[in-house]
């Protein structure tokens, strides 16, 4: 018996995160495969710092779900880390992710640059195929 | 008596995430509080500190990362992740920042005796080859550890920041003439640091993470260093000791849960240089910490116990979690170098 396969998506609550959550949900639903949404928690959110509300999963696990993914193949997930690496990570075993899923641009970042863009970042580093999802796509 | 050299303080007015960033200028304010409730007045010295060349960065810093920080900060910055920021002059901040470090050292040869202090920011143990991170841009503290191994010396990192020095470690994973030490709190940013990464082929054994839980009191910090990671420094044998001195590990400290005290400092430093093979081999890089009050007490205290200065800092803690656990790691520990060992064959 293998193992089932495993999507994995960067969410930080961005409307490019919800984006990405909703490809990878349609994704994992053609392939089969279960969908972990991870959210990576920084130093400032940690404490409470950073300025906004707290990234509420339960709004990527509603988006995965309106896109057709079993809410059972779907899991919310949260890690101490820089978004990067927490995705990075997830390539690795225990989980080894079949495809890493992220925004084009998420919440902080500037387009065109490697300096403070996750998507190129791991696109750069990751030892598994990685999709970046552009801030115009919604569905279809 | 011996001499206090501070390279610092440097990035007070070029690096500046505004008001409501933990990491800002006032931190420089309280740190040098610190320095002055020791009474030294006239008798500290302060070197000359000079940005730290590209050549120098790049010793541990990829070119291309280093050109890109360079171009982005020219471009007037911005933020690079939900923690981490550069303004316009934070180039010329980093690039102080490293430089006081190796004045720092400088000055401690040149004397050969007393102990430095480099409080400088931005911070730098979180900053990897080719990524900036968790507040830090260059990692000073790894930029002043390779000029010495550029000599053939072989240096010691303490880094008793409640955060794993991530980056330091990926810098000198594989690299055998620095012995990597951490403890920190785990979980929490940046969620690496796990007693079974020891360090690659080429320095199998010579990365020692010494993770603990939240609520673990300056005992536990002090057995950790003192009685888990002693028998490996002292086989290691270090030319000098450098510490990554983040102060975020009080109780006091808004960004973690360890629950030290300043006087819990004063007596971890006295630990530390223990390991110094002799007078001017002991630099200590201020990394993180967050509360004005703590960083200024805990200063004092740090430098007061490594000076045999008279300060009366609150009494080290005792009795929180996490000795169980550091004896349990040990065996992770043991068990993964031998691993690393196999790999590489006899």
């Amino acid at each position: 018996m293998t193992a089932q396969r495993c999507v994995v998506v960067g969410y930080d609550g961005s409307a490019d995160a919800q984006s990405a959550v909703a490809w990878a949900a349609r994704t994992a639903a053609a392939l089969g495969a279960r969908l972990r949404v991870v959210h990576a928690v920084g130093l400032l959110e940690h404490a409470g710092m950073a300025g906004h509300a707290p990234v509420d999963g339960g709004v990527a696990l509603k988006i995965a779900a309106e896109a057709g993914l079993d809410p059972g193949a779907v899991e919310w997930h949260v890690v101490d880390g820089d978004p990067c690496t927490a995705m990075l990570r997830m390539a690795e075993p225990p989980e080894r992710a079949a495809l890493l899923v992220v925004g084009s641009r998420g919440s902080g970042g500037h387009a065109g640059t490697l300096l403070g863009s996750t998507s190129l970042e791991l696109a750069e580093h990751s030892p598994v195929p990685v999709t970046i999802v552009p801030t115009s796509y919604r569905g279809g | 008596m011996t001499t206090l050299v501070v390279a610092g303080p440097t990035g007070i007015a070029e690096h500046d995430g505004g008001r409501y960033h933990p990491e800002q200028p006032s931190r420089l304010f309280a740190v040098m509080d610190g320095v002055r409730a020791l009474g030294l007045e006239d008798e500290v010295v302060y070197p000359a500190i000079s940005e730290a060349s590209v050549d120098q960065l790049s010793r541990v810093h990829a070119p291309a990362y280093l050109a890109e920080l360079e171009a982005f900060c020219s471009r007037g910055g911005g933020d690079i992740d939900p923690d981490t920021y550069a303004r316009p002059d934070s180039w010329t901040a980093a690039r102080r920042a490293a430089g006081a470090g190796l004045a720092a050292l400088a000055a401690l040869e040149e004397r050969n005796e007393g102990i430095a202090f480099v409080p400088v920011r931005p911070p730098g143990h979180h900053a990897t080859a080719d990524r900036a991170m968790g507040f830090c841009l260059v990692n000073n503290v790894a930029v002043a550890a390779a000029s010495r191994t550029a000599l053939g010396e072989r240096v010691l990192i303490v880094d008793w920041d409640v955060h794993h020095g991530n980056g330091t470690q990926a810098i000198f994973w594989d690299d055998p003439d620095v012995l990597y030490v951490s403890t920190h709190q785990h979980p929490l940013f940046p969620g690496t640091g796990r007693p079974d990464e020891v360090g690659g082929p080429g320095a199998p054994g010579l990365t020692v993470n010494l993770p603990l839980p939240a609520g673990a009191t300056g005992d536990v910090v002090r057995a950790a260093i003192d009685e888990v990671a002693r028998p490996t420094i002292e086989e290691f044998a270090p030319d000098w000791v450098l510490v990554s001195c983040g102060f975020d590990a009080h109780q006091a400290d808004p960004l973690g849960e360890l629950e030290l005290s300043s006087g819990d400092f004063a007596e971890l430093a006295r630990v530390v240089s223990e390991f110094a093979p002799r007078p001017g081999r002991l630099a200590l890089f201020l990394e993180g910490g967050y509360n004005p009050a703590s960083l200024e007490s805990s200063v004092e205290a740090t430098l007061g116990a490594l000076l045999g200065r008279p300060a009366h800092p609150p009494a080290p803690t005792q009795g929180g979690p996490g000795l169980s656990q550091l004896r349990a790691h040990r065996t992770d520990r043991l068990r993964a170098v031998d691993r690393v060992h196999m790999e590489v064959g006899p």
